[in-house]
C-alpha cells in the first residue's frame, strides 16, 4: 500500500487528470490527511476496480491497482542506472584500488643468469712472454707449443690462459710499463749460463713478472720445437694460478651455479681453503676500520695511533685502494674487563675473551661494514697446548683481530710500541679481505681483483635468481617498477662484467650489478602482509557489500520476475 | 597452499644442488638473536621479563649487542604501576635486575609491529635504517628467534592491534632462505597454542620448539606479590633454568636434544612441541646441535703462529713501493687528460644554470597535459555555469 503511495507522491507532476480529481475529491475525508499538500495515504485509485465500496480500512485486502506503463519503465530505468553505476564505476574502482601492481620482470633471463647459463665463468688471462734472447720466430713457436700444452691440461677449467708475445717496453721495470692491468702476468725468459742444468723460476716482488731462467740446453731450436721449455713453462703457470683456480672452483661450487664442468673439481676443495674463504668479509666497496685500545687499569690512557697507522698501515691501505676504500676511527677505553680473567689463556678461552656485553664495539653508523682491531693492555698471555711458540694475537673470522700487549711503564703508548700490533693488523686485514696467500704481492692483488669480480657476478646472479623465484612463489607480493629497472640495470652490468671478466672494469661493473640486484631484491615497498586468510576477506567485505548488495540484487530479481510475468500476460 | 606448490620444485632443486656444499661447509661464523615480545600493558609484565631473561642469557654467552635484535613493545621498568621503578625482575626473589644499566633495545614501543618484524627478517628496510637495527646475517649465520606474547591458532598478537600469521612467518623464513640469509635457525615460541605457529614453516635448516599444543594455554610460573603480577612464564622459566644450570659458558657440550628432553608436562603444564623434520638429517642431527651454536657466540678464532716480524716488514716495504708506483702511474695517466679537462668546466657551468626541474623526468609531458586539461575543464565548467545562470535570470526577467 505504502509503496504505491510513495510512487504517487513522486510522480506528482505527471499524474493524470483522473488522479487529480480523485485526490481533490478525497480531500473531503476527515482523518487520512498528512501534512497539507501531500497526497493522502489511502487513496483509492479511480481506475481500480472496486467491487465492494467498504470503508478505507478494508482496502488493504484489495489488490493494488495496475501500474502505468510509464511507471514500470521508470522503475526499470532506476534499477538499471544503479547497476550501471556499480558496474561501470564501482567495479573498476574496486579493481584498480585493490589490484597489486606487478612490474614485468625478465624472469627467463634472471633464471638463466642464476643457473649460470648466461655467463660462462671462465677468466681469460693474457700472459705475455718476453724473451730478449730468442728470435721472434722462436718465440712464436714457443708460444704455440706452450699454448697447446696449456689447453691440454684439465687442471684450470675456470682460467683461460692466452699467451702472446710481449711488447718491448715490458722488459723494463718501470711503473708505466706495468700500469695497465690488461696483462696480469709477464713471463720473462732469460738464458742462463752453461753451469745450470735445470730451469729456475721466481716471481718478481714488485711487478707481476715470472722470471724464468733456462739452461742453454733447453734453448728452443726449430728441430726440438722447444718442448722441454714449453713443458716447464706450462708447469710453472699451473703452479702460479693453482690457488686462483682453487678459489674460483670453491666459489662456483658454493654458488647455485654448478654446471657439470665444475663437478669434477668440486671434491678437491681442501679444508684450509674453505676455512680461509669462510673467514673473509663479504665484499664491500668501503670498510670501516675501528682501532680500539682497551686497558685493564687507568694507564696507559693515550696512544700514538695516528702516526702508527700512517707509518705501518697506510701503505697497505693505499695499495688496496683500487679495490676497497677505508674509513678509520679509534677509541681508548680504560678499566676494561675481558670476558676471561685467567692469566694464561687457552684457545677456548680466547674465543670468549672479547667482552661483548661491556665493550663498546658497536658497528659504525654508516653503511660500511666494520672491521675491529683491538689492542688489549694487560698481563695475560696465550698458552696453547702445542709446544710451539705463539704470538700475542689472534684473528676472529669476519670480525677483526685482537692483540695482547703488556702495559708500558708510561701512561702514553709511543708509536714504536704499536709497530708490531699494527703490522699484524695489516696482514690480518689482507686475510680478512680474502687475499690469496701464495705468490708475490702484486699477483695476490690482481688475483684478488679477479676473484672478487667473479664473486660479485655470482652473487648478483644468485640475487636475481632469488628474486625471480620469489616473484613466482608469492603472487600477492607487489613489484614496483623500480625493481624492474634495478633488474634491467643489473643484467646490463652483468653482461658488461661477464664480457670483460678478469679485467679491472669487470670488478666495477660486477659491483654495480651486485648493488642493483641487492637493491631490487630488498626493495622496501615489497613487503606487507602477504597472506590473508579467506575469513579476513569475508570480514572486510561483508559489512560493506551486505547492505549495499542485498537491495541491489533483490531489486534486480524482482524486476526480472515482473518482466517475465508481464511477458507471459502479453502472450 | 599455492605457495608451497609452486615453491616445491625450486626448493627441491635447490636442496639437491646445495646439499653437498652445505655438508662440506657445516660451520657457521656468526650468531644472531632475534628476541621479540609482542604484548603491551602492565599485566603482561611477564612477557617482557621472558624476553629480557633470554636477552641476558644470550648476552652472557657472548653474543654482542650488535648481533642481538631486541623488540620490546612496552616499557615496564618505567611504568607508573611498577613498585620498583627502573627495574624488571623475572623472579620473586628479585635477585637479578634484568633491566640493569647495559641494555640495548632496538625496537621499542610502537615500533614493534608485524611489518617491522617482517622487514627485519627479510631486511627490506630503507637506507635510513641504522646497521644496529638490521639483521645483517649471511649464509653462515645461526639465528635464535625467540617470540613471546599472546597467541592463538596459527597467529601471534602484536600489541593488541594486529597479528602475525603462521603463513606470514613461514613466508618470511622462506624469503630469508631464498636469499641465503641464515645457516640454521632455532625458533622458540612461548605463547598459548604456540606449536601452531611453527606448523606452517617449510624452509630447511630450522629447528622449532613451542610451549603448548593447539587448544592449550601457556601458563605463567609464579607471581611476585609486591610487583603485583606474574613475572615469568613456565616454559621460559624452565628453559632458563636449564641454560643457567647446564650451559655456564661457551665450553658447554649440552645439545639441543638435552634441552628438549628436559621439558615435561609436570613442569610446563602444557605439552611443549618440537619440530625436526625441516632439518636435513632429521631428528638425530638436529638433536646433536650444541646449544652454544644458537645461544652462544662461537668464534673459530685463529691464533697466529710464532712471530715473523721480518715478513711483516717486507710486506710493508713492498706495499709502500707498490702504492708509490701506482700513484706515479695514475699521475701520468692524468697528465694528458688535464688539458682536455680544463676546457670542460666552462661548458658545464653554463649547462648547470637551468630552471628548477622536477625530481623525476618520467612522463613529464603527460603530467603537464593532465594539469592543462583539468584547468581547461574547470574553466569550461565555470563558463557554462555562469552562462546558464545568466540565461535563467534573463528568462526569469522575461517571465516577470
Amino acid at each position: 500500500m505504502s509503496s504505491s503511495t510513495t510512487r504517487n507522491r513522486k510522480d506528482g507532476p505527471s499524474t493524470s487528470e483522473a488522479d487529480a480529481t480523485t485526490s481533490s475529491a478525497s480531500l473531503g475525508r476527515p482523518n487520512d490527511n498528512n501534512v497539507a499538500g501531500t497526497v493522502p495515504a489511502t487513496v483509492t485509485e479511480p481506475n481500480a476496480p472496486s467491487p465492494d465500496p467498504t470503508p478505507a480500512k478494508s482496502s488493504k485486502i484489495k489488490p493494488p491497482p495496475p501500474e502505468q506503463q510509464s511507471h514500470v519503465l521508470r522503475r526499470s530505468l532506476i534499477i538499471a542506472s544503479f547497476w550501471l553505476v556499480v558496474l561501470c564505476l564501482g567495479v573498476p574502482i574496486w579493481w584498480r584500488t585493490t589490484t597489486i601492481y606487478r612490474a614485468n620482470l625478465p624472469l627467463d633471463q634472471m633464471t638463466s643468469w642464476a643457473d649460470g647459463k648466461s655467463c660462462n665463468p671462465v677468466l681469460p688471462i693474457r700472459v705475455a712472454i718476453a724473451s730478449p734472447d730468442l728470435t721472434e720466430q722462436e718465440v712464436q713457436d714457443l708460444i704455440s707449443t706452450t699454448q697447446s700444452n696449456l689447453d691440454g691440461i684439465p687442471d684450470l677449467p675456470s682460467l683461460q690462459l692466452r699467451l702472446e708475445a710481449a711488447a718491448q717496453t715490458s722488459l723494463e721495470d718501470t711503473p708505466e710499463s706495468h700500469g695497465d692491468n690488461s696483462i696480469p702476468l709477464v713471463l720473462r725468459l732469460t738464458q742462463g749460463d752453461g753451469t745450470m742444468s735445470e730451469p729456475m723460476s721466481s716471481l718478481h716482488t714488485l711487478f707481476p713478472i715470472l722470471e724464468i731462467t733456462y739452461p742453454p740446453s733447453l734453448k728452443p731450436t726449430p728441430e726440438t720445437k722447444s718442448s722441454g721449455l714449453a713443458t716447464y713453462i706450462t708447469a710453472q703457470l699451473r703452479n702460479t694460478f693453482a690457488e686462483e683456480q682453487a678459489i674460483l672452483s670453491y666459489l662456483l661450487g658454493s654458488s647455485a651455479i654448478s654446471s657439470d664442468r665444475q663437478q669434477s673439481s668440486q671434491h678437491t676443495i681442501d679444508e684450509s681453503l674453505s676455512k680461509r674463504i669462510t673467514r673473509s668479509m663479504k665484499y664491500s666497496g668501503t670498510y670501516h676500520l675501528t682501532f680500539s685500545l682497551f686497558t685493564s687499569g687507568s694507564s696507559p690512557s693515550s696512544w700514538d695511533i695516528d702516526s702508527a697507522i700512517n707509518e705501518y698501515m697506510q701503505p697497505v691501505l693505499d695499495m688496496l685502494r683500487p679495490i676497497h676504500n677505508f674509513t678509520i676511527d679509534t677509541q681508548v677505553q680504560l678499566y676494561a674487563i675481558p670476558g676471561v680473567q685467567s692469566q694464561v689463556l687457552t684457545k677456548e678461552e680466547l674465543s670468549s675473551f672479547i667482552n661483548a656485553a661491556e665493550w663498546p664495539l658497536s658497528p659504525s653508523i654508516g653503511g660500511a661494514p666494520t672491521i675491529n682491531f683491538v689492542i688489549y693492555m694487560g698481563n695475560q698471555t696465550i698458552g696453547l697446548n702445542t709446544a710451539e711458540e705463539t704470538s700475542q694475537s689472534w684473528l676472529v673470522p669476519q670480525w677483526g683481530s685482537v692483540y695482547l700487549l703488556s702495559p708500558p711503564a708510561a701512561a702514553h703508548v709511543p708509536s714504536e710500541l704499536l709497530k708490531q700490533p699494527v703490522l699484524t693488523f695489516a696482514s690480518h686485514l689482507l686475510s680478512l679481505l680474502g687475499t690469496p696467500q701464495s705468490g708475490s704481492l702484486p699477483m695476490r692483488l690482481s688475483t684478488l681483483t679477479r676473484v672478487r669480480s667473479v664473486d660479485m657476478v655470482l652473487r648478483a646472479s644468485s640475487s636475481l635468481g632469488s628474486l625471480a623465484r620469489l616473484s613466482l612463489a608469492l603472487p600477492s607480493i607487489s613489484i614496483p617498477s623500480s625493481v624492474a629497472e634495478g633488474v634491467a640495470k643489473s643484467i646490463h652490468h652483468l653482461e658488461l662484467a661477464c664480457s670483460a671478466l678478469g679485467s679491472t672494469d669487470s670488478l666495477e661493473h660486477a659491483r654495480i650489478a651486485e648493488t642493483e640486484a641487492e637493491r631490487a631484491f630488498f626493495e622496501k615497498s615489497m613487503v606487507g602482509q602477504l597472506y590473508f586468510p579467506d575469513e579476513h576477506k569475508v570480514a572486510v567485505y561483508l559489512p560493506l557489500l551486505g547492505p549495499v548488495g542485498v537491495p541491489l540484487v533483490m531489486g534486480l530479481i524482482t524486476e526480472i520476475k515482473n518482466w517475465k510475468a508481464r511477458r507471459q500476460q502479453k502472450a | 597452499m599455492r605457495l608451497s606448490q609452486i615453491l616445491r620444485l625450486p626448493t627441491l632443486l635447490a636442496s639437491v644442488l646445495l646439499a653437498p656444499v652445505h655438508l662440506a661447509a657445516a660451520e657457521h661464523t656468526s650468531n644472531w638473536a632475534v628476541l621479540v615480545g609482542t604484548s603491551r600493558f602492565w599485566f603482561n609484565y611477564r612477557h617482557l621479563a621472558n624476553v629480557l631473561s633470554m636477552y641476558r642469557t644470550v648476552k652472557r654467552l657472548g653474543i654482542p649487542d650488535s648481533q642481538i635484535i631486541l623488540m620490546l613493545p612496552d616499557d615496564m621498568a618505567c611504568n607508573p604501576r611498577n613498585a620498583f621503578p627502573g627495574t624488571v625482575y623475572s623472579n620473586s626473589d628479585r635477585a637479578v635486575d634484568l633491566y640493569g644499566d647495559n641494555i640495548e633495545v632496538d625496537y621499542r614501543g610502537y615500533e614493534v609491529t608485524v611489518e617491522n618484524f617482517i622487514r627485519l627478517l627479510t631486511d627490506r628496510v630503507g637506507d635510513e635504517m641504522p646497521r644496529s637495527k638490521r639483521l645483517l646475517t649471511d649464509d653462515r649465520s645461526n639465528i635464535l628467534v625467540y617470540m613471546t606474547g599472546h597467541g592463538g591458532n596459527e597467529f601471534l598478537k602484536f600489541q593488541d592491534a594486529e597479528e602475525i600469521g603462521a603463513f606470514d612467518l613461514a613466508d618470511a623464513f622462506e624469503q630469508m632462505w631464498e636469499k641465503r640469509r641464515y645457516h640454521e635457525i632455532l625458533f622458540m615460541i612461548d605463547t598459548c597454542q604456540a606449536n601452531t605457529m611453527y606448523s606452517k614453516l617449510y624452509s630447511p635448516n630450522i629447528i622449532a620448539t613451542g610451549s603448548s599444543e593447539l587448544d592449550q594455554s601457556s601458563y605463567s610460573h609464579h607471581a611476585d606479590n609486591d610487583v603485583g603480577v606474574a613475572v615469568i612464564d613456565r616454559y621460559t622459566y624452565y628453559n632458563l633454568e636449564f641454560l643457567e644450570a647446564e650451559v655456564r659458558d661457551l665450553s658447554s657440550k649440552k645439545t639441543v636434544g638435552d634441552l628438549f628432553d628436559s621439558y615435561t608436562y609436570e613442569k610446563i603444564h602444557s605439552n611443549a612441541g618440537v619440530r625436526y623434520d625441516l632439518f636435513p638429517g632429521g631428528a638425530d642431527v638436529a638433536r646433536g646441535r650444541l646449544l652454544t651454536d644458537f645461544f652462544g657466540n662461537i668464534q673459530n678464532i685463529e691464533v697466529d703462529g710464532g712471530k715473523n716480524s721480518t715478513v711483516d716488514d717486507e710486506m710493508l716495504a713492498l706495499s709502500r713501493t707498490i702504492a708509490r708506483l701506482r700513484a706515479m702511474a695514475d699521475q701520468q695517466d692524468q697528465e694528458p687528460n688535464n688539458s682536455t679537462k680544463s676546457a670542460r668546466p666552462d661548458t658545464k657551468l653554463t649547462k648547470r644554470r637551468q630552471p628548477a626541474k622536477p625530481l623525476t623526468n618520467d612522463n613529464w609531458w603527460s603530467q603537464k597535459l593532465v594539469g592543462a586539461t583539468t584547468l581547461a575543464g574547470c574553466a569550461a565548467l565555470w563558463t557554462l555555469g555562469s552562462y546558464l545562470e545568466g540565461a535563467r535570470s534573463r528568462r526569469r526577467h522575461v517571465d516577470i
